[in-house]
């Protein structure tokens, strides 16, 4: 029965996200994009969770709700509403952009079957990793396990990409003038200014619990950096700069995203000092679980910090520029 | 425990409601009914996922959906933003 269910839910799910593709293709405004957009990652989120992919469906959820749409919004400028209607392209185009994708279709048929037990990456290391990894590690989360310790060195690399693009953006745009707000903001709507700073330490709570949980259940830094620097934007949402500028100073936030990135390197030096490799944690406590424990515990919350700023860091960058061309 | 039969009513009953929605969001007319629609359609993914993860035996993955359900008013806060935005240049 269940299965059955399962099918019934993939399939349904799956034509609405075809639909949404093809919506969003003929799509001739910038904000029915976007919208469109929304739409599409609600939708794949769906079936991250019918996939079992339930860390991959917490980052979609946390990304698609929480950031995307807030910077595609400040990204797009009212004029632009009245976009160019959707043409149809020329005959060679046409050809070019079927033939791909034929073969793009034909390419796939080479692919193994979802779900089959016999691919080569189901046969070696992921079944080290749910074998071993409860004695080695000592977590239930067997991708916190992955994503942390067995392989640390790429989550690094990850970090300092992420660090790296906020960066970007921050020399790019470091050239916008600060906005002119209209001093009041949303907070002067009643129904907000009543029910917002009740929500926004809930949002932060549930960023910490993912933070901390991550062990146990889906969820980790990562998620939680984007949770909080959801929070923060609301707030950044429902007031004006100078207000945000009191609450956390720009110069804070870059040294909150440089800051995560160092507690990360520290912790691999820290286990370079007690005897072991760099980011091998299980020196970093008396029994190896223990260390491990420890060592993720920390790059976790590096993880966090850096993400949530640099999150926060997008969202100042991007809303200061958008206000320049005026 | 519930009868699983129960939960395919929930499900095609969600998925038609999704399917609505979908439409509501592509057709418009106004970007007002497209703004609904993506926020119907969020309360349904919502709920979907918390009855799928029910159906499934894993009620403890039911974390993703409260935190839809937490976050997704900030895209909502967005929109309203840029419309208020747009109503003080006077393109409205």
């Amino acid at each position: 029965m269940i299965t059955t269910i399962n099918a019934l839910v993939d399939m349904g799910l799956l034509v609405v996200l075809s639909v949404s593709a093809l919506m969003l293709v003929r799509c001739n405004s910038p904000l029915n994009t976007i919208i469109l957009n929304a739409l599409y990652s609600f939708t794949i989120c769906s079936l991250f969770v019918i996939m079992d992919a339930v860390d991959v469906a917490f980052t979609e959820a946390a990304v698609g709700a929480g950031i995307s749409t807030v910077l595609f919004l400040c990204v797009i400028h009212p004029d632009d509403e009245s976009g160019r209607l959707f043409v149809w392209p020329g005959p060679l185009a046409t050809v070019v952009a079927l033939a791909t994708g034929l073969l793009l279709v034909f390419g796939t048929f080479d692919m193994p079957l979802y779900g089959d037990p016999q691919v080569p990456v189901h046969t070696h290391l992921v079944t080290r990793f749910l074998e071993d990894s409860g004695t080695e590690i000592g977590i239930p989360n067997v991708v916190t396990s992955v994503l942390a310790s067995y392989r640390g060195y790429d989550t690094l690399g990850e970090v300092v990409v992420v660090f790296t693009a906020g960066t970007s953006v921050l020399i790019l745009l470091a050239a916008g003038h600060a906005r002119q707000d209209s001093g009041d903001g949303l907070i002067s709507n009643s129904i907000l200014r009543v029910v917002m700073p009740r929500i926004i330490p809930l949002v932060i709570l549930f960023a910490l619990y993912v933070q901390f949980h991550g062990d146990y259940g889906p969820g980790g830094g990562f998620q939680a950096g984007v949770i909080l620097g959801a929070g923060l934007i609301t707030l950044a949402l429902l007031t004006d700069s100078r207000i945000m500028q009191g609450v956390i100073s720009e110069r804070w936030i870059i040294r909150g995203m440089a800051g995560g990135v160092l507690v990360y390197g520290l912790v691999g030096v820290a286990s370079m000092l007690g005897g072991g490799k760099y980011l091998d944690y299980s020196v970093l406590a008396q029994s190896s679980t223990d260390g491990q424990h420890l060592g993720i515990l920390l790059i976790e919350i590096g993880v966090g910090i850096t993400v949530a700023f640099t999150m926060l860091s997008l969202f100042v960058s991007f809303n200061r520029s958008g206000q320049t061309g005026d | 425990m519930m009868a699983e039969w129960l939960y395919l009513p929930v499900f095609v009953l969600l998925l038609c409601a999704m399917a609505c929605s979908l439409v509501r969001s592509g057709l418009g007319p106004t970007v007002f009914d497209r703004i609904v629609a993506i926020n119907a359609f969020g309360t349904k993914t919502v709920l979907l996922i918390a009855v799928y993860v029910q159906a499934s035996g894993h009620p403890e993955y039911v974390d993703i959906a409260l935190l839809y359900a937490l976050i997704n008013y900030v895209g909502s806060l967005a929109l309203v933003r840029y419309f208020g935005a747009r109503r003080v240049r006077g393109h409205d």
